[in-house]
């Protein structure tokens, strides 16, 4: 179309609830509140708004993109008692980060105001990371749903600061069971688990290896409230000079666009998942998910980083959720200037205006450039095989122009856009109240060694080989600490830790998520989460000072007072812990409405929470992974025992499995500021050199932990639970299964076992050359285990189902 | 003496491209990373060794390394050809094998799907077949990293079993892992200058990056040997 197609909408003489079918009909996401304000804004202005300029305060004040529920002030009511949050974001996570900065001027390099946090590494060196969701287009369409997202997670990093190196990523899944019985989903149309698994799996395995960035870590977590909205993480580690971080847009500077062409599938993406899906969403909005194309983002890729290197970039950006509309949006937001729709290169000619400026198509940047850098640019992008376009101008005007063939088909004050209406919440939360709990006995050995072959057999356990493998985690040289290591290279690992590039340091990842907590004990969670984030990142070898965290939330109806009072909890309890912990927050994400209504009622997920971390590990010599490493060696615990079994997988085991009623109420306790300075104490044997593996007690409890250590192959290992430290009298079954937070095992040689004594840790017991795992309660055998049987049931654990 | 100058093909979706010139210029050549878009004949003039990497070239929608294999004859007709006979090296890895062995360079066969199906990142063991000028200084078993979805190798009739005798197929994997013919894992030309493998030398060229921090069978990892090797037989 060489012409520009747009049409006015008119709006003032609506009354509110016309204002609202209006929103419905055009799938704006928009409230009555929120069309009210636009109308005044349009009443003020004299004029009725186009159709582009509907869509574009559409995208903006998604929640998808203004995130306005953690900026909402929120009437929250715990145990009966009022509060009032004046913002989660401002309160919770952004004052904790800042006052974390100031105690720790110059780890932090910028914090959520970028594509992604940065961290310092040397003094020429920065890494970031920046994780997202992608879970509404995974759950209609598994295989392309996963691919743009991570292939988006992956354009953030490029888009940050001057455009960083993409090192390495990190997937983490929450799905329904994979052997969920297909008559029990509630809901036609709903894909099964196993065919989200396998198609989230490889949507990931084929973006990410195609683009030659090793994904290296991530979790999966099993549970039947994730059938109907199975939750997509995609996380990346991007690696930049420091004096490339800073970036400006000023008058004068071209715009231009890079990559993938325009078209218009992935229309109104950002405002799609910003509601709840239903049946029809599977019929419906298909147009919102698309297909990666990972080689026309490897070739904008190589074009960023050849052009970011001779300085050619001012600024740049990636077209998420959005398209240009925010891309440009966000660049022009103070600045102003003119956007150039027909200059955009296009799939297919048939596009109106709205289309092309809110399109969501994958695979482009949006660049900033001094208009004299052209010629250049020009040759890198036919070098890379890349297209490039003028696509505007800033200007200093302070207003954003869509031009389309030299009409203007939206103009808008930027100081208002931006400024989406608050939303006012309200929220309920009431603590479970402590009682019973079911009193496991463990006279004879075999009940022990009967439950723990049944953990290791759990979903929530065993081995995601057959899914790790599919993944290229060796791609570009630099993974030192992979996924699965030991002596037969079969073991699993707390995290993953890559050299960075141009230094010589190292870069830990890990993440954690305990959903089931977010059901009964969300304040848990989010303490729990932080610490075990932390704690593994500790456990590889990272520095405790300079470690920097992200948080992921998902939950279903916010407009649910007390789905929303769990996540109310689930913040505050994260926040205590990061600022006891010093860990910053450097960048997060929030994903709403991840519900479905079913015939029978709305099924929502428990408040989710993921807690990504990055950590600086400073010398080779300080990588630790969590495999046994000799016979003859002293085993050797960080932090206490509790009891308290709620929302443990052993727990969640029995009570499936129980022919009697049984219940597990309480929560186990610990306390942050005892576990930081046991880290603290711990790193300085790392920086010894005298830790030989380490492994954080989690999911599982310590039996698990420790069967994990030898599946290395190399030693068995012997405990004594009388000698295991503990806040309480700790019941057997807490002290073998429980999953009390801030425990990591580890492992000295014999003749520094001293040093570990000295630093004021307890040694729990040795590793043996008999091959088998045993712990004992001084005389008494509770498991006794040749490692040879356990690791078989462990590692095909997930085989017959991918 | 100048360094060995290795050139380093880059197509669209070649990823290895970096540590590929990392571990070259470790073992003692010069390495330049070369885009196609940038090749011309007069551009092997320059080089010693011809390497093409790993990767996804053009995604490898068609057959993995076909649409890399065409632009490359291409570009450079016989000049390739000319290149090896006058003496020059040519390697490939992994996707660069997969290009090579559709370039007429190497014995004639395919790389397609492993049997599983699936993609697989894992280490393999794998032992010497024959002396080649890229595993002079390895021992007769060792291992490397893999990470290939089409690594099987497959001949017509007796090809592979022909290679294994006479020596084509330089290298093999110690057990099954992707379903190849005779367990190949790479293979050579008549003259041994050219060599294509799907295992990664370039991503074992120090030790840190071996999955078993124990490990401790020689000074630097298996890939620098590799590197090391050929990078001898050059000096003469």
């Amino acid at each position: 179309m060489s012409k520009a197609v747009f049409r006015h909408i008119p709006i003032t003489p609506l009354s509110a609830d016309e204002l609202l079918d209006l929103s419905k009909k055009h799938k704006l996401s928009l409230s009555r509140e929120d069309m009210l304000v636009i109308q005044a804004m349009f009443k003020e202005e004299n004029r009725e708004p186009t159709d582009v300029e509907l869509e574009v305060i559409a995208q903006t004040w998604s929640e998808h993109c203004k995130h306005r529920i953690f900026g909402a002030k929120i009437e929250h009511t715990l145990d009966g008692k009022k509060e009032v949050v004046d913002g989660l974001f401002k309160t919770y996570i952004r004052n904790v980060t800042h006052r974390i900065m100031d105690k720790k001027p110059g780890f932090v390099l910028s914090a959520f105001v970028d594509n992604a946090g940065f961290v310092k590494v040397d003094d020429q060196t920065a890494i970031c990371l920046k994780a997202e969701t992608h879970n509404h287009p995974s759950a209609i369409e598994p295989y392309a749903g996963a691919n743009t997202g991570l292939g988006g997670v992956i354009r953030d990093i490029l888009g940050a600061g001057k455009g960083a190196k993409p090192i390495a990523s990190l997937d983490v899944f929450c799905f329904g069971p994979p052997d969920t019985r297909q008559e029990d989903i509630k809901a036609k149309d709903v894909i099964h688990p196993l065919g989200i698994m396998r198609g989230v799996v490889r949507g990931v395995r084929d973006y990410g290896n195609r683009m030659g960035i090793p994904t290296t870590s991530g979790a999966i977590q099993f549970d039947d409230t994730y059938i109907y909205n199975p939750l997509v993480f995609c996380g990346t580690m991007g690696v930049i000079p420091i004096k490339d971080i800073e970036k400006e847009v000023k008058p004068g500077h071209l715009l231009i666009a890079a990559g993938g062409r325009t078209g218009k599938d992935g229309l109104k993406g950002a405002t799609f998942s910003s509601v709840s899906l239903t049946t029809s969403s599977h019929e419906e909005d298909q147009t919102a998910v698309q297909i990666g194309n990972p080689i026309e983002e490897k070739k904008v890729a190589d074009f960023i980083l050849a052009a970011r290197e001779k300085g050619l970039i001012q600024f740049v950006t990636d077209c998420g959720a959005g398209g240009f509309s925010s891309a440009a949006g966000e660049m022009l937001s103070t600045v102003g200037g003119e956007v150039w729709l027909e200059n955009a290169p296009l799939k297919a000619p048939d596009l109106e205006s709205w289309q092309v400026f809110i399109s969501e198509s994958q695979e482009r940047m949006v660049i900033a450039v001094e208009e004299s850098a052209m010629p250049e640019l020009q040759k890198l992008a036919d070098i890379y095989e890349t297209e490039i376009c003028k696509l505007g101008k800033a200007d200093g005007t302070g207003i954003l122009k869509v031009m389309h063939h030299g009409e203007v088909v939206c103009r808008l004050d930027n100081s208002k856009l931006h400024e989406a209406p608050r939303r006012h919440m309200t929220a309920t939360w009431t603590t479970p109240k402590r009682g019973e709990d079911t009193y496991i006995p463990f006279e004879e050995v075999e009940v022990g060694n009967e439950l723990l072959k049944m953990l290791m057999a759990d979903f929530a356990i065993v081995s995601r080989e057959p899914i790790i493998r599919e993944y290229d985690h060796e791609v570009q040289g630099h993974t030192v600490l992979k996924p699965l290591a030991g002596a037969s290279g079969d073991a699993p690992q707390d995290g993953s830790v890559i050299r960075v590039e141009g230094t010589q340091q190292y870069a830990a990842l890990s993440v954690a998520l305990l959903p089931e907590w977010g059901k009964t004990q969300p304040h848990l969670m989010g303490r729990a989460c932080v610490d075990e984030c932390v704690r593994q990142l500790i456990a590889m070898g990272a520095n405790p000072e300079r470690i920097a965290i992200l948080d992921n939330f998902c939950m279903g109806n916010p407009d649910d007072h007390t789905e929303l009072g769990a996540l109310v909890e689930t913040v505050k309890g994260m926040a205590i812990t990061a600022e006891a912990y010093g860990a910053p927050f450097v960048s997060g994400k929030d994903s709403f409405y991840n519900y479905f209504k079913t015939d029978e009622g709305p099924i929502s997920i428990p408040c989710t929470l993921l807690v990504s971390g990055f950590g600086v590990v400073e010398k080779k010599e300080h990588v630790v992974g969590a495999s046994i490493r000799r016979t003859g060696s002293k085993l050797a615990m960080v932090g206490q025992a509790s009891s308290g079994l709620a929302g443990s997988v052993f727990a969640r085991m029995i009570v499936k499995n129980a022919r009697d009623e049984v219940g597990f109420p309480n929560a186990p306790q610990f306390s942050e500021a005892e576990a930081f300075e046991a880290y603290e104490r711990y790193h300085e044997l790392v920086k010894r050199g005298v830790v030989l593996s380490a492994h954080d007690v989690s999911e599982g409890g310590l039996a698990v932990a420790l069967a994990e250590m030898g599946f290395s192959g190399k030693a068995g290992l012997h405990v004594d639970l009388s000698l295991v430290p503990t806040l309480d009298s700790t019941p057997v079954a807490e002290h073998l299964f429980g999953e009390t937070p801030g425990r990591i095992v580890f492992e000295i040689d014999d003749k520094h076992a001293h040093l570990a004594e000295e630093a004021g840790f307890t040694i729990i017991g040795q590793t043996t050359d008999d091959g088998f795992l045993t712990i004992t309660n001084q005389d008494q055998q509770l498991v006794h285990l040749p490692i040879k049987e356990l690791k078989p049931i462990w590692q095909t654990g997930l085989t017959e189902y991918y | 003496m100048p360094l060995p100058h290795a050139l380093i093909l880059k197509f669209p979706g070649t990823n290895c491209d970096a540590e590929t010139a990392r571990a070259l210029k470790v073992a003692g050549f010069s390495a330049e990373v070369l885009p196609i878009a940038l090749l011309e004949p007069g551009k092997l003039d320059t080089a010693q060794m011809i390497l093409f990497a790993g990767g996804f070239s053009y995604g490898d929608y068609v057959m993995s390394g076909r649409i890399a294999q065409l632009i490359t004859k291409h570009k450079l007709g016989d000049k390739l050809r000319q290149f090896v006979d006058k003496g020059g090296y040519a390697m490939g890895i992994c996707n660069g094998f997969q290009i090579l062995t559709q370039l007429d360079l190497l014995p004639r066969g395919s790389l397609i799907h492993n049997e599983s199906g699936r993609f697989i990142c894992r280490w393999a063991g794998l032992k010497k077949n024959a002396s080649s000028p890229y595993l002079s200084e390895l021992p007769d078993e060792f291992e490397l990293p893999i990470a290939h979805a089409e690594g099987r190798f497959m001949g017509v009739g007796d090809d592979t079993a022909n290679y294994v005798a006479n020596g084509r197929a330089a290298l093999l994997y110690t057990e099954d892992v992707n379903g190849s013919s005779q367990r190949i894992a790479g293979l050579q030309d008549d003259t041994g200058r050219v060599f294509g493998l799907m295992p990664h030398p370039e991503r074992f060229v120090n030790k840190v990056t071996h999955y078993d921090p124990d490990w401790s069978q020689a000074e630097r990892g298996w890939g620098y040997y590799m590197f090391k090797s050929v990078r001898d037989a050059m000096a003469g």
